[in-house]
């Protein structure tokens, strides 16, 4: 079901040069490569880059230039370009967990006397557990990409050796869950991160509101078999405001930083004060979102 | 009823059922930590190393219980940096001694602290904390070739006008200077392994807490006394009294390299000099933000003072306006070339005594010597001290006055030596 056309039906006639999934995939690319830089940045605020921190800067360079090249594949080797792009997300999503681990581990303390193990105050400021995730949701938005769906909405997915596997859900459906799951990945560490501000600052307040509304609408639309014409405007104008919300984050996050270096770029302050380039997550998550509406038929 | 669908499509409810508890869970998260933000922050103290199965641990909880206790409260601990990632090294590591089946290094060298803190490191290495520290009181006799090429490359190591220091070490003798000269000085000592410097100096073991590293009393147990006051021209300066009144308040733990005014809303010896505040960004080399070389007998610009200089007024700008920094910047400018001044006449007035050979050629063994190294030594710098950092009694009567009392008694001595 080509659900942007039920919101314009003039765009059945706009012919695009990519599919649904092919648009998917480079966006995916262009995330693995602005978290490899996201993680160097993260990576970096204590003066050093241990050899376990090395591993999310170098995967997602590497996962970009692989999925490029899957994508200049695809033409003539469909099959071999899925497979390359199967493998890169498989280990996106074991990067993801990993990190996931390695992270927690600053807050999960084995060692403590029971009833200390946990505390909210360090999951506020020990290394932030949800940035690594988002490798993993990645991975798996990825996957749901790459593999063909026929019939579309059909929830069958063509493998290779002509074998068919019978989803649960449609792929735009499943498309739904998981790019509603990674903006409330996406709004919760957006909260675990504002929390350390005391969310003083009325603007902290926006992302959050912001977040958690598209986040909400956008797993709803997992659970619906066909959506109205109104819920379709609702989610388009959730996905639009997680558009809209990253710039003023990056903006806001930047003058943030500039004020306490008292109006001079200074490089630490743009590596360990707000974090310029993780609003545009959400504005990375609107536009998976977007993409969801394209048609799902190549 | 038979199910027609294809297989797995039983599975939909499962999956939707999951991602509502997700839901759940995120927003439930979330609102905890918004919550949390109207509560002050958490000062429960854990010890992370209460129940852990780390040999070293569980011995040290026997032998010596205040390591372990203090490490299990640092964040190293909770970042899982364990005993042996720092103490433990192979066998050939040089300084290493046997322990246990291991081999360690029982003070850690500045080389293991940089396998993790390497820009740090790098920034010490390049201060007068390094090896001029240590060379002020032993000399360069004992630093091998490659450390007396990175001595010379500190500007400290570049300009280095006094060996009297030196002097007074050899002198006082190692029974002495054990508990005198070195506790300070080997801040910047060379290690067997070929690096220099002992960061626990101020990054006290084995917490390495934040708040004990910032606060000024830690650079106390240094700067300190009759030769360098600092401790003591502070408490009189309007930061000391903020500090003294204030600071149980100001937020020591903020994270390294947010630092500003809502945290500490007065300077330091810290932020003045090495935290990141305003737009200087952190550094562990103690001159990065100086512009002269107070400590010298007659004190000359740094070089690059300019950058130096700016970096400092990028702090000084976070409170006060540029033309209460530049008044003050000129002034306290004048107050040292006025203290230049009077060290120049001491010279002079020494200067026929050295040519005539009037003076012994032992060091420190007749009372000339000792008026014309307190002279600049103790209350030249402390005057210059006390203006910089706004001590009028450091500048007044621990410094200038008692300049005046000695260049008196100087003369004193060279007309009585010189037969006049």
């Amino acid at each position: 079901m080509y659900l942007l056309a039920e919101l314009f039906p003039l765009v059945r006639q706009v012919r695009l040069p990519i599919n649904r999934d092919r648009a998917m995939l480079m966006l995916l690319a262009l995330m693995q490569m602005g978290m490899a830089v996201e993680a160097y940045a993260g990576h970096q605020i204590s003066g050093t880059i241990v050899p376990n921190e090395r591993t999310p800067v170098v995967f997602g360079a590497l996962a970009a230039l692989t999925l490029v090249l899957s994508g200049v594949l695809a033409r003539r080797h469909h099959m071999t370009a899925a497979l390359l792009a199967t493998i890169t997300f498989l280990a996106s999503i074991a990067v993801g967990l990993l990190g996931v681990y390695f992270h927690l581990r600053r807050v999960v303390l084995p060692a403590a006397p029971a009833g200390q193990l946990f505390s909210l105050h360090r999951l506020i400021w020990a290394p932030p557990f949800v940035a690594p995730l988002m490798f993993a949701l990645i991975g798996v938005l990825g996957l749901s990409a790459v593999w063909r769906e026929s019939p579309p909405d059909s929830g069958v997915l063509m493998l290779p050796g002509a074998r068919r596997l019978f989803m649960p859900l449609s792929k735009t459906r499943a498309l739904f869950l998981w790019v509603g799951l990674a903006f409330l990945a996406t709004v919760v560490s957006s909260v675990l991160d504002h929390a350390r501000a005391n969310f003083i600052n009325p603007w902290l307040w926006a992302p959050t509101l912001v977040g958690t509304f598209a986040a909400g609408v956008t797993l709803v639309m997992g659970f619906l078999e066909r959506p109205s014409r109104s819920e379709l405007w609702v989610y388009l104008i959730a996905q639009v405001l997680m558009l809209v919300i990253g710039p003023i984050g990056a903006l806001l996050h930047l003058q943030t930083n500039l004020t306490a270096g008292g109006g001079q770029w200074v490089l630490e302050r743009l590596l360990r004060g707000a974090p310029v380039l993780a609003p545009l997550l959400f504005s990375n998550m609107g536009l998976l979102g977007l993409l969801v509406l394209l048609d799902p038929a190549d | 009823m038979a199910e027609t669908g294809p297989p797995f499509r039983s599975v939909r409810l499962l999956l939707l059922g999951g991602a509502t508890v997700l839901l759940v869970l995120g927003m439930a998260l979330m609102a905890m930590a918004i919550g949390r933000a109207a509560i002050p922050a958490e000062r429960a103290r854990v010890n992370v190393l209460a129940r852990s199965d780390n040999a070293c641990a569980q011995c040290h909880r026997d032998n010596s219980p205040g390591i372990t206790e203090q490490y299990g409260h640092s964040t190293m601990a909770v970042a899982a940096v364990t005993c042996q990632d720092c103490h433990e090294v192979p066998e050939a590591y040089p300084g290493s001694v046997e322990h246990e089946g291991t081999y360690v290094l029982q003070s850690p060298s500045t080389a293991r602290c940089e396998t993790c803190h390497q820009v740090q490191v790098a920034q010490f290495n390049a201060s007068r904390h390094g090896l001029p520290a240590y060379v002020a009181m032993t000399g360069v006799g004992m630093l091998t070739a490659d450390q007396l090429t990175q001595y010379e490359s500190i500007p400290e190591g570049g300009f280095s006008p006094d060996k009297s220091r030196n002097a007074l070490y050899e002198l006082e003798g190692p029974a002495i200077t054990r508990f005198a000269c070195e506790p300070c000085h080997n801040v910047g000592s060379p290690h067997p392994d070929g690096s220099t410097g002992q960061c626990q100096k101020c990054h006290l073991r084995h917490e390495f807490s934040l708040e004990q590293a910032r606060k000024p009393e830690t650079c106390n147990a240094c700067h300190i006394g009759p030769d360098h006051p600092q401790w003591e021209i502070y408490q009189e300066s309007p930061h000391g009294i903020a500090y003294a009144t204030g600071g149980a308040t100001w937020n020591w733990e903020a994270e390294p390299g947010t630092l500003d005014v809502t945290d500490m809303p007065a300077a330091t010896c810290a932020t003045c000099h090495i935290s990141g505040f305003g737009a200087a960004p952190t550094s562990h080399d103690v001159g990065d933000r100086l512009t002269w070389y107070l400590f010298a007998p007659i004190s000359e610009r740094r070089p690059d003072w300019e950058v130096n200089l700016s970096q400092m007024q990028a702090v000084c700008a976070q409170c006060h306006n540029a033309a209460f920094v530049n008044e003050l910047y000129t002034a306290a400018d004048a107050a040292t070339e006025a203290v230049n001044a009077w060290v120049v006449e001491s010279n002079q007035i020494m200067a026929p005594l050295q040519d005539n050979q009037l003076l012994t050629a032992a060091p420190f063994d007749e009372p000339i010597d000792f008026a014309y190294f307190n002279l600049w030594h103790h209350w030249g710098r402390t005057a210059k001290f006390g203006a910089w950092m706004q001590g009028p009694d450091y500048v007044q009567w621990h410094g200038a006055y008692e300049i005046l009392h000695d260049l008196a008694e100087l003369r004193a001595l060279a007309a009585e030596k010189l037969g006049e």
